[in-house]
């Protein structure tokens, strides 16, 4: 039995598109490897000093252990959240679901080997808060070898209790009700939580201990763990015994701790098992059948359903109905309009030190001399966002397979380009209208610099879906077999988002103009209203031909 | 009317995929194009329908040429695909619509047409449900229903039996029939023998995107001079 839990696990693992970078062209290669090489050592360490400094001030009063009692409750409590999500896609909504069924395997041969590619993946995410955390609090306490061990010991088996609770609320839920019909809702609201726990554990480590005096830093790791760490350590005790052990290295109590933490979690792997063997099959025969009413529509009006539209506005319209259905769009080309606001206004909420800045921000954004450099910077702003939307600089890739039916269809290349680039630009522009309307609530904009911005920063919006459909059009990345791949392995998405950069760089030249507010309007609107007419001459005469050139 | 002059598509400067074919489909004909797997036929298929661009020769559509004119030419063709999986996250019905809207069909035109096929593919109840919520066959009748509601004069379906059952495939081939009989041509290709045999006027066989054979089923049994199945014929003609 266990032979095939493991077989299978390597199977799956290997089958598994997430995190696999094939495919991608070098370029695009290099550009995540450089992101991840950046961001994850800049967050590691940023933990990492955290975790230091906490040390250092928790020692004279002999607490430091708090902080790895703190810390390891942190990462179960994430490991479960994320759990939630990654469980059901791995169980249910994974479409390799379908060819297991039929093999000749033990549900609980499944479920264990599935439970492990969670457990794997997990160890990716959970490995950037706790290696600093494992790791600098050893050379802060002058822990010796027994601590790295039982360490690495605590690391591997941590996601099994989370995980295992996670899997069993999944599990019961499967079992006695039908999901599967909101399939996509629940991969949406996976991914926009992921994105909220970021932000938070950002604002979250920001705001952590700076200017706080020793006992009040005690006093906030107390009060810490009798919250969020103590509710989690209280779910799952394994934490505690984990974290015992890593203190107490030294003495019989670490290594009584160890063993009834490897013991625990191997007990919650085996009901795991068994639970599954009882629950699994019950819930997943019959996923594949995504929910329809399929009830008699008798009240069905054939008459009201029935509507006409122009080519171009209907084309629009189906464009946008797919961005906002497929999860993974909506995600990347939706969302992410409307999170800047979040990621850029939200700490001036949140953090305390921001909401004194913001106090003096305020009056600074309604002094009368300085709206054209807002204008200025909001317009700069402008082409960052437009650049990070992957919408136009996706929507030749996204057709995919299916390209050959616009193909078909008896409406000129140049509508149909007009409708994509359309798509791209609305919701840009409704990202920008969201994002001054937080602006005029949270900085007290004036209404006519509201105004005069979106004005203005319209033309950016445009500018990044013309050359982002443009980019797309000459490099689509036209062969994939899921949707992640069309939106998340493409390169063009990075190439617009350099050519946004370069744009927002650029337009701070227009610096010196600013104190005349009407000349800079004008030199804005003119300057790249005229940038704007070239690239829409260059989209119906280049653009137009390459897409008739393109073939599947 | 389709008409297929020294029709050539060449991938990467040296894989034939249809070499020379040259082809006359009449008005009130239902023309079988038949070949074994990687004859052409797609290939041929996607040509006519203004999917691939030729690498030489001409394709005339009604007598309009589907690259110089080919907006005009795509008009008259109701091209259906042989993979029905498409617009899978929009409503049946809204594929309709679309559908509707890029071939400039007027409301009350659409509305009586979307009628009557839903009726005959037995679809009425389920065509505010999403596309990815059917089943191959159904999936399969909404592209023909939303290949329809303009329509067209020239049919040109690839595979278009795959995933039907009995009843629909029957009211397929009855609508075939019926739009022939009225002055049209249905141009379709099947891996199905039968098929070809009881529904065709004239077949077509490609092998190695060269045209093997072009006539009726007699003129077929004329040529190899004995009295055997169309199967048998299919076998010796595209034997490598």
């Amino acid at each position: 039995m266990k032979n095939k839990i493991i077989l299978l696990t390597k199977t799956l693992i290997r089958n598994g598109d997430g995190l696999s970078l094939k495919g991608s062209s070098g370029f695009a290669k290099a550009a995540i490897i450089a992101t991840f090489a950046i961001l994850l050592p800049m967050i590691m360490i940023g933990i990492s000093a955290l975790v230091i400094n906490l040390a250092n001030a928790l020692k004279p009063l002999g607490q430091e252990g708090i902080i790895l009692n703190l810390g390891i409750s942190i990462c179960a409590a994430m490991i479960f959240v994320f759990g939630i999500f990654y469980i059901i896609s791995t169980f249910y909504f994974s479409s390799d679901v379908e060819n297991l069924l039929p093999l000749p395997l033990k549900p609980r041969q499944i479920v264990g080997a599935k439970f492990l590619v969670v457990t794997i993946y997990e160890y990716l995410t959970t490995a950037v808060l706790y290696l600093p955390l494992w790791l600098s609090y050893g050379i802060v306490t002058g822990s010796g070898f027994l601590y790295y061990l039982y360490g690495l010991i605590v690391f591997l088996l941590l996601p099994i209790t989370p995980l295992a609770a996670a899997s069993l609320i999944i599990m019961v839920i499967m079992r006695f009700t039908n999901l599967s019909k909101y399939k996509d809702a629940v991969k949406v609201i996976g991914a926009m939580l992921g994105v909220f726990l970021g932000v938070g554990i950002n604002i979250l480590v920001q705001s952590f201990g700076e200017g706080m005096t020793q006992e009040q830093i005690a006093d906030l790791m107390q009060k810490g763990e009798n919250s969020l760490a103590g509710l989690a350590s209280g779910i799952f005790p394994t934490t505690r015994w984990g974290a015992e052990a890593m203190i107490s290295f030294g003495e019989l109590s670490g290594l009584f701790n160890i063993l009834i933490y490897i013991g625990f979690s191997i007990l919650v792997y085996m009901v795991l098992l068994w639970l599954g063997e009882l629950l699994y099959l019950r819930g997943v025969v019959g996923m594949s059948e995504t929910g329809s009413s399929r009830k008699k529509n008798s009240s069905f009006m054939l008459e009201k359903e029935v509507e006409q539209s122009s080519v171009v506005s209907s084309y629009f319209l189906v464009e946008l109905k797919l961005l906002f259905r497929t999860p993974i769009y909506f995600v990347n080309c939706v969302m992410i309009n409307f999170l800047w606001p979040i990621f850029l206004l939200l700490p001036f909420v949140i953090e305390q030190e921001s909401r004194s800045m913001l106090q003096k921000i305020i009056p600074m954004v309604n002094n009368p001399d300085i709206v054209g450099t807002i204008l200025i910077a909001s317009f700069s702003l402008a082409f960052f966002l437009g650049g990070t939307n992957g919408t136009a600089s996706t929507s030749i890739s996204r057709e995919g397979q299916e390209l050959y039916i616009k193909k078909y269809l008896p409406v000129s290349y140049r509508q149909q380009l007009t409708a994509k680039v359309l798509s791209g630009f609305v919701l840009g522009v409704s990202g920008i209208i969201v994002f001054v309307a937080c602006a005029v609530f949270l900085l007290k904009l004036s209404l006519w610099t509201a105004f005069l911005i979106i004005l203005t920063a319209w033309l950016p919006i445009l500018l990044t879906s013309l050359t982002g459909l443009l980019i797309d059009l000459y490099n689509p990345k036209l062969n994939w077999d899921n949707e992640q791949k069309a939106v998340k392995q493409n390169v063009n998405l990075l190439y617009n988002m350099l050519i946004g950069l370069l744009f927002a760089g650029v337009t701070w030249i227009l610096l010196p103009f600013s104190s005349n507010l009407i000349l800079t309007v004008i030199i804005l609107l003119a300057v790249y209203g005229l940038l704007c007419v070239l690239l829409v001459k260059a989209l119906f005469t280049l653009g137009v031909n390459q897409f008739g050139q393109l073939e599947v | 009317m389709i008409k297929l002059n020294g029709l050539r598509k060449i991938y990467g400067n040296t894989v034939k995929a249809v070499d020379n074919l040259n082809l006359v489909i009449p008005d009130g004909e239902i023309f079988g194009f038949l070949g074994p797997n990687g004859a052409g036929k797609t290939t041929t298929i996607k040509l006519i329908a203004g999917i691939l661009n030729a690498s030489s020769g001409s394709i005339q559509v009604n007598g309009l040429d589907i690259e110089e004119d080919a907006l005009a030419a795509k008009k008259q063709i109701g091209f259906v695909p042989d993979n029905p999986n498409m617009f899978l996250r929009l409503k049946g019905m809204e594929y309709l619509n679309f559908m509707a809207d890029m071939y400039d069909v007027s409301a009350e035109e659409r509305k009586s047409r979307i009628e009557n096929l839903a009726q005959r593919f037995d679809m009425r109840d389920v065509l505010l449900d999403r596309i990815q919520s059917y089943s191959h066959g159904m999936r399969q009748k909404i592209v023909i229903m939303g290949v329809l509601v303009h329509n067209p004069s020239v049919w040109v379906l690839d595979e278009p039996m795959t995933g039907l059952d009995p009843r629909s495939s029957f009211q397929l081939k009855e609508m075939m029939r019926e739009h022939a009989d009225s002055g049209n041509t249905v141009f379709f290709s099947t891996h199905v023998l039968d098929v070809a045999e009881k529904v065709c006027d004239r077949v077509a066989i490609i092998n190695k995107g060269k045209l093997a054979f072009c006539g009726t089923l007699e003129e077929m049994k004329e040529h190899f001079k004995q009295n055997t199945s169309l199967e048998n014929m299919f076998l010796e003609l595209t034997e490598k």
